[in-house]
C-alpha cells in the first residue's frame, strides 16, 4: 500500500517526526506518520558469505541517492534509505520487507535478496501492494513467469538467459574456430547454476552443432575443496570447459585447478570471471579465460561509465561488484519514473516505469529499458571477451546483440510454456 | 494410550482430583490468554505487532515441543527443525497442488509427518546422548539435501515459488492479516495447552523417569524405546504445526526452514528460556525474536552482540530465564519461611 | 547417477591413481581438523562447536603474514601459533568454565563464538573474500605417476597431514606427557591428586586441537578462497568425520577422513548430484549399526 501526502507540514506530522526517533527505539511496532521524506526500504545480505552483496549493492544505492537528493530528490521529496540484514534466510527476508513497509513506513521498496529471498520478497509485494524493484536476483522465473508477475514489482538485474544466448553464440564462434568439439562443464548445484549452464549449452550447440558435452560437474554452492571436480574434468579430457561459478567459489576453483595446470590444457569459459570481485582477488590469473562482462569500467567503452567506476572507486575505495551497477540502475530508473509520475505514489511508478527507457552509463547504447511486457531489465551491456592478470583485465569484449537475445529469448519463453 | 501407561495412570489415582484440578486451571489460563491475543487487533492497528505475534507462534510451537524431547525426556535432537520444514513443504505443496480446504491439508500434513517421524524416531531412538543428536543431525541433512536436490518436486533452492493459495474456509480467510493472526494464536494456544496436558498426563511423568533413569524404568516394566518413540513423533507434530504457521506468514516454503540452523535456533531458545518449566521455551523464544528484531535494525554485526547475550546466559546466569527466575523465586520463599 | 563413469574410472590406472590422490587430498586436510576435534572431546569432553573459527583464524593469519613477508614458512607458523595461543586463552578464559556443565550449556558458549568469531573477522579483514595465493616455489607443472595427475603442493599438504597424525599418534602413546593426557582423560580427579595440573592439561589440549585446526587453514589458505563462515562447512565435514571414526579416537579420524575423502573422489563420478547426500547416507548407516562409531569405545 502507498499513502499519497498533501503538501506542507502539518503541526501533525511534525510532532510525529520529532516522537519517531524515540518511538523506534521504545516501541519498534508503533507505525510513524507520514514524514516529509520519502523512506525507501531495502532488505538484503549484509552478513554470512555473501556479506559482499550487501554490501556493495548498497554501497552503490547510497551513491546514486545521494545524486538524487542533492537534485532536488524524489519527485520533490529527500530519499531516506532504511538497509536492513536478512542474513540471507527468506524467512527472514519476508520479515525484514514487511517490517521496513509496515513499521518504518518505507513506500518503496528496494529487493537486495538473492535466490530464494527474493521470492519471500516478492510474496510480500504481492501481499501489500507495495512498489518493489528486484535488484539482485537472477532468476528468470521471478519475472518470466507469468505466474508469478504482480503490476507492482519489477526485475533490475542482468539474467542468465540473456548471458547464456550471448556466451553460447560467442563460444561456438571459438569452437568453430579452434575445433572444440569436446566441451566439459562444472556448475554450482543450484537453480542458477544449472539453468544457466543448461541454457548455454543449448545455444552452444545451436550455433556450432557437432559439439558434445562429455562431462559434467555439479559442486555444492560454497563448497571449500573441488578436487574431486578437477581431477573428474582432467580425466574426462575436454577441449574447452564452461562454468557459472562465481565470487568466492570460482576463485577457489581457479586456485585449485591451476595447480593441476588446467588451464594449460582446455579453453576455460567462466561467464562470471570478468567482476572486479574475481578479477582482483586471484593472485595468479591465467591468461584468456573467456568470461562475459559483469561490471568492468571499461565496458561500455564510454566517458559516463569510467567516470562512475571511478567515483565509486574513490568514494569506497574498491571496485563496483555486478550488484552495484544493478542497485545504481534501479535508483536511476526510480528517480526518472518519479520525475515523470511527478509524484511518489507506488501505483504512478509502477504506471511510469513499465517500458521505461532511461539514459544510463551500463547500457549497451547508452540507454536501459524496463521492458513493459514483463517488468525485466533490457539493453544493458553485454559481452564477452578474454582476460588479462593486470588491468583493464578484459581489453576487447565483444558486445552481443540485442536483436538475436530478443528473438532467442521469445523463443525461450515459448518452449518454458511463459507465453 | 498403552496398558502399560494405564497401569501407571491406575497407580496414580490418588493424584487424580488433583490433576483434574490443574487441567481446569491449565484451560482457563489458556482461554484468558487466547482471548487477550485475540483482541489485540481492536486496540492496536500495528501490523507488525501481529506479524511478531504469527512469528512467536510459529517458532514457539516448535521450541516448546522441541522441550518435550530436551527437557522432559532428554533426549537432545539436533535434528527437530526437519520437522518444521516438512510441515512447512507438505503444507505449501498440498495446497498448490491439490487445491484442498486448507483444513484437509493441515490434517493431512500431520499424517504425513507421523509417519515420516515415526520410520525416522524408530532408526533414532535406539541411539543415546551424543550419539541421538548426530544422528537427528544427519537425518535433518539428509532431508535438506533431498529437498535441494529433488528440485522439479520442491523448488529446489528456489523454495516453493508462487505463493500458497489460501481459500476461505468456514468464514475464515487467512489471506487477510487478521485472520491469519487469529488463527496463529489459536493453534499456538491449543498446542500449547496439548503439549502441557501430555507433560503432565502419566505419560509424561514416565518420560521424566526415562530422562532421570532409563535403566530404572525399564525395571519398572516401561517399555523405553516405545515411550520415546511415541514422544518422538509427538513433538514432530507439534514443530510440523510450527512449520505451516510458518509457511502461512511467508507464503511459501524454503530449503532453510529444514536446514539444521532451525534446529539450533530451537536448542538456542530453549536453553534462553528454560528446559525446567513449561513455558521456559515460549519466553525463549519471544526473548530470541524480540533481541533479533532490535538487534538487526541497529547493526549489521548482530553476531557480536547476539553472542555477548548468549556469554551473559550460560555463563553468567548459567540457565535458562525462566528456570533462573523461578529458582530465585523458590529460594526467596525458602528464606522466608526459615525466618 | 553415472555407474558407467565410475566403473570406467575403476578399470583405469590414470583415472584410478588421481581420484585416489584427490580423496587423500581431501581427506588429510579433513583429518587435521577433526583430529583436533576428536582430542578435544576425548580430553575435555566437549563437542567444540566452535573449531572451524579455529580454520578460519589460521587462514586469515597465514594469508596476512604471507602477505607481510612473502614467506611461505612464516606464513604456516603463524597461522599454527596464532590459533595455538587462540586456543589456549578461549580454554583458560570462557570453555574452563563450563566444565561439567550441561553438554548444551557448552554448546551455547561454543555457538557464541561462532558467531562472535564471524564478525571479528568481517571487521579486521573485511566482508569481501581474500586469496591469499599460490607461492611461486609451488607454481610448477605438476607430476604425473603411472599416468595420474599429482600437484607438488598436494604432496606437501599430504606429507605434513601425515608428519601430525605420526607425531599425535606416538607422542599419545609412548611420552610421559601422552600418558598423563591419556590418563587425565580417564580420570581427571587422580590425575589432579598426584599433583599434576589438570587445567594446564586442558588448556595444552585446546591449543593443540586449535594449531592442528589453524594448521589445515593455513596450508588450504593458498588453494580456498577465505570469507567469514568459511569455516563453517569445514566443521560439518569434521563432525561427520570424528562420528564415522568414533569419538575421541585419532585412528578413527584419520579412517573417518579417508573415507569422506574417497567418498567424494568417487561419489563426484558415479553420484555428480548426490555427493553431499552420500556422505550424511554414510554417517547414518555407521551410527545405527555402531553407534560408538568405527574405532570409538563403549561409552563408560
Amino acid at each position: 500500500m502507498t499513502r499519497t501526502r498533501t503538501p506542507g507540514i502539518s503541526r501533525r506530522s511534525t510532532l510525529a517526526l520529532m516522537g519517531a526517533g524515540a518511538m523506534s527505539v521504545a516501541a519498534p511496532w508503533v507505525a510513524r506518520a507520514q514524514a516529509k521524506t520519502v523512506k525507501i526500504g531495502m532488505p538484503t545480505i549484509l552478513s554470512g558469505r555473501v556479506a559482499q552483496l550487501g554490501t556493495s549493492s548498497r554501497n552503490a544505492v547510497m551513491l546514486e541517492v545521494d545524486k538524487v537528493n542533492a537534485a532536488g530528490g524524489l519527485a520533490g521529496r529527500q530519499i531516506e534509505m532504511v538497509v536492513r540484514d536478512s542474513k540471507g534466510a527468506p524467512q527472514e527476508a519476508a520479515r525484514v520487507a514487511r517490517e521496513l513497509v509496515n513499521t518504518d513506513g518505507c513506500e518503496l521498496l528496494l529487493d537486495g535478496e538473492a535466490s530464494s529471498g527474493s521470492f519471500a520478497v516478492h510474496e510480500v509485494a504481492r501481499d501489500l501492494g507495495v512498489l518493489c524493484i528486484h535488484t539482485n536476483s537472477e532468476a528468470s522465473s521471478l519475472t518470466a513467469d507469468p505466474k508469478q508477475h504482480i503490476p507492482n514489482a519489477f526485475r533490475c538485474v542482468r539474467q542468465g538467459i540473456h548471458d547464456s544466448i550471448v556466451g553460447g553464440s560467442y563460444a561456438a564462434g571459438i569452437a568453430k574456430a579452434k575445433g572444440l568439439k569436446k566441451w566439459a562443464t562444472c556448475s554450482p548445484d543450484y537453480a542458477y547454476g544449472r539453468d544457466t549452464t543448461g541454457e548455454f549449452t543449448l545455444y552452444l550447440k545451436r550455433f556450432a552443432p557437432d559439439v558434445e558435452v562429455i562431462s559434467e560437474s555439479w559442486p555444492k554452492l560454497f563448497q571449500p575443496d573441488y578436487t574431486e571436480v578437477v581431477t573428474k574434468i582432467l580425466q574426462a579430457k575436454p577441449q574447452a570447459l564452461y562454468s557459472c561459478l562465481w565470487g568466492g567459489d570460482l576463485t577457489s576453483y581457479i586456485d585449485q585447478a591451476n595447480i593441476y595446470a588446467m588451464f594449460a590444457q582446455m579453453e576455460v569459459f567462466a561467464v562470471n570471471m570478468a567482476d572486479y570481485t574475481a578479477l582482483t582477488v586471484v593472485k595468479n590469473l591465467p591468461k584468456g579465460i573467456h568470461s562475459g562482462n559483469r561490471y568492468i569500467k571499461t565496458y561500455p567503452s564510454t566517458p559516463e561509465n569510467a567516470a562512475w567506476g571511478d567515483a565509486y572507486k574513490a568514494k569506497y575505495n574498491e571496485y563496483p561488484t555486478n550488484w552495484s551497477w544493478q542497485n545504481a540502475t534501479a535508483v536511476m530508473f526510480l528517480a526518472e519514473a518519479a520525475k515523470k509520475a511527478n509524484s511518489t505514489d507506488g501505483k504512478k511508478i509502477a504506471e511510469v516505469l513499465a517500458g521505461l527507457t532511461i539514459k544510463c552509463p551500463f547500457g549497451a547504447d547508452g540507454t536501459v529499458t524496463m521492458r513493459g511486457d514483463d517488468h525485466t531489465l533490457v539493453g544493458y551491456a553485454i559481452g564477452w571477451g578474454t582476460t588479462i592478470p593486470q588491468e583493464p583485465y578484459v581489453p576487447e569484449v565483444k558486445a552481443g546483440d540485442w536483436k538475436t537475445i530478443f528473438e532467442l529469448e521469445a523463443e525461450w519463453k515459448k518452449s518454458k510454456g511463459y507465453t | 494410550m498403552t496398558e502399560l501407561e494405564a497401569g501407571r495412570a491406575q497407580a496414580l489415582l490418588p493424584v487424580r482430583s488433583g490433576a483434574a484440578l490443574q487441567r481446569y486451571r491449565d484451560v482457563l489460563i489458556a482461554l484468558i490468554a487466547f482471548a487477550v491475543l485475540a483482541s489485540l487487533p481492536m486496540f492496536t492497528g500495528s501490523e507488525a505487532l501481529l506479524d511478531f505475534v504469527i512469528r512467536c507462534s510459529a517458532y514457539g510451537l516448535f521450541a516448546t515441543s522441541l522441550n518435550l524431547l530436551v527437557g522432559y525426556t532428554g533426549l537432545t535432537s539436533f535434528g527437530h527443525g526437519m520437522f518444521f520444514g516438512l510441515g512447512a513443504y507438505s503444507f505449501g505443496l498440498i495446497m498448490q497442488k491439490l487445491g484442498v480446504p486448507i483444513p484437509v491439508a493441515f490434517v493431512a500434513t500431520l499424517a504425513i509427518t507421523a509417519v515420516i517421524a515415526a520410520v525416522i524416531g524408530a532408526i533414532c531412538v535406539r541411539l543415546k546422548d551424543i550419539y541421538f543428536a548426530f544422528v537427528t543431525l544427519a537425518f535433518q541433512m539428509l532431508i535438506h539435501s533431498t529437498i535441494l536436490s529433488w528440485a522439479s518436486f520442491t523448488g529446489g533452492d528456489q523454495g516453493l515459488r508462487g505463493g500458497i493459495p489460501r481459500p476461505v474456509f468456514l468464514g475464515i480467510d487467512l489471506a487477510n492479516h487478521v485472520h491469519l493472526y487469529v488463527a496463529s494464536c489459536a493453534l499456538l494456544i491449543l498446542g500449547l495447552l496439548a503439549m502441557r496436558q501430555i507433560a503432565q498426563s502419566p505419560f509424561g511423568y514416565t518420560l521424566r523417569m526415562i530422562r532421570d533413569n532409563a535403566a530404572r524404568a525399564s525395571f519398572l516394566g516401561i517399555d523405553v524405546w516405545r515411550a520415546k518413540l511415541t514422544v518422538f513423533v509427538l513433538a514432530a507434530l507439534f514443530a510440523s504445526m510450527g512449520g505451516m504457521v510458518m509457511a502461512l506468514f511467508v507464503s511459501g516454503a524454503y530449503p532453510e526452514f529444514a536446514y539444521w540452523t532451525i534446529s539450533g535456533e530451537g536448542i538456542f531458545i530453549n536453553m534462553l528460556g528454560g528446559v525446567s518449566t513449561f513455558l521456559g521455551p515460549m519466553v525463549g523464544t519471544v526473548l530470541l525474536l524480540l533481541l533479533n528484531d532490535t538487534v538487526t535494525r541497529f547493526t549489521e554485526y548482530h553476531g557480536i552482540v547476539l553472542g555477548v547475550v548468549i556469554l551473559f546466559f550460560a555463563l553468567g546466569l548459567r540457565k535458562g530465564l525462566l528456570d533462573f527466575v523461578a529458582e530465585w523465586y523458590t529460594h526467596r520463599r525458602d528464606a522466608g519461611e526459615g525466618r | 547417477m553415472d555407474l558407467d563413469a565410475l566403473t570406467g574410472c575403476l578399470t583405469s590406472s590414470a583415472c584410478l591413481v588421481t581420484q585416489t590422490t584427490s580423496g587423500l587430498i581431501i581427506g588429510m586436510l579433513l583429518f587435521l581438523v577433526a583430529v583436533g576435534l576428536t582430542l578435544i572431546f576425548g580430553v575435555l569432553k566437549i563437542v567444540n562447536f566452535s573449531h572451524g573459527a579455529f580454520y578460519m583464524f589460521g587462514a586469515y593469519f597465514a594469508m596476512t603474514t604471507y602477505h607481510l613477508t612473502e614467506s611461505f614458512a612464516l606464513a604456516m607458523l603463524a597461522g599454527a601459533a596464532g590459533t595455538a595461543i587462540l586456543g589456549l586463552i578461549f580454554e583458560r578464559v570462557f570453555m574452563s568454565r563450563v566444565y561439567g556443565a550441561d553438554v548444551l550449556m557448552q554448546l551455547l558458549v561454543c555457538y557464541a563464538f561462532v558467531l562472535i568469531f564471524d564478525d571479528v573477522v568481517r571487521l579486521i579483514w573485511g566482508p569481501e573474500f581474500k586469496s591469499m595465493g599460490m607461492p611461486a616455489a609451488f607454481q610448477v607443472m605438476p607430476l604425473f605417476i603411472a599416468g595420474g595427475v599429482v600437484p607438488p603442493y598436494y604432496l606437501l599438504l599430504i606429507g605434513v597431514a601425515l608428519v601430525a597424525a605420526i607425531v599425535l599418534g606416538i607422542g599419545l602413546s609412548r611420552s610421559r606427557i601422552g600418558k598423563v593426557i591419556r590418563a587425565a582423560a580417564h580420570n581427571p580427579g587422580m590425575v589432579s591428586a598426584l599433583g599434576i595440573n589438570t587445567g594446564l592439561i586442558y588448556g595444552g589440549v585446546f591449543a593443540l586441537g586449535g594449531m592442528l585446526a589453524g594448521l589445515a587453514g593455513a596450508l588450504a589458505a593458498p588453494v580456498r578462497s577465505l570469507t567469514p563462515g568459511m569455516g563453517f562447512s569445514v566443521l560439518i565435514e569434521s563432525f561427520i568425520v570424528t562420528v564415522i571414526g568414533g569419538m575421541g579416537s585419532i585412528v578413527g579420524a584419520l579412517v573417518g577422513a579417508l573415507l569422506i575423502g574417497l567418498i567424494r573422489s568417487f561419489g563426484s563420478l558415479g553420484f555428480p548430484l548426490f555427493t553431499e547426500g552420500l556422505m550424511y547416507l554414510f554417517m547414518v548407516i555407521v551410527l545405527v549399526s555402531k553407534p560408538t562409531g568405527l574405532f570409538g569405545k563403549e561409552a563408560a
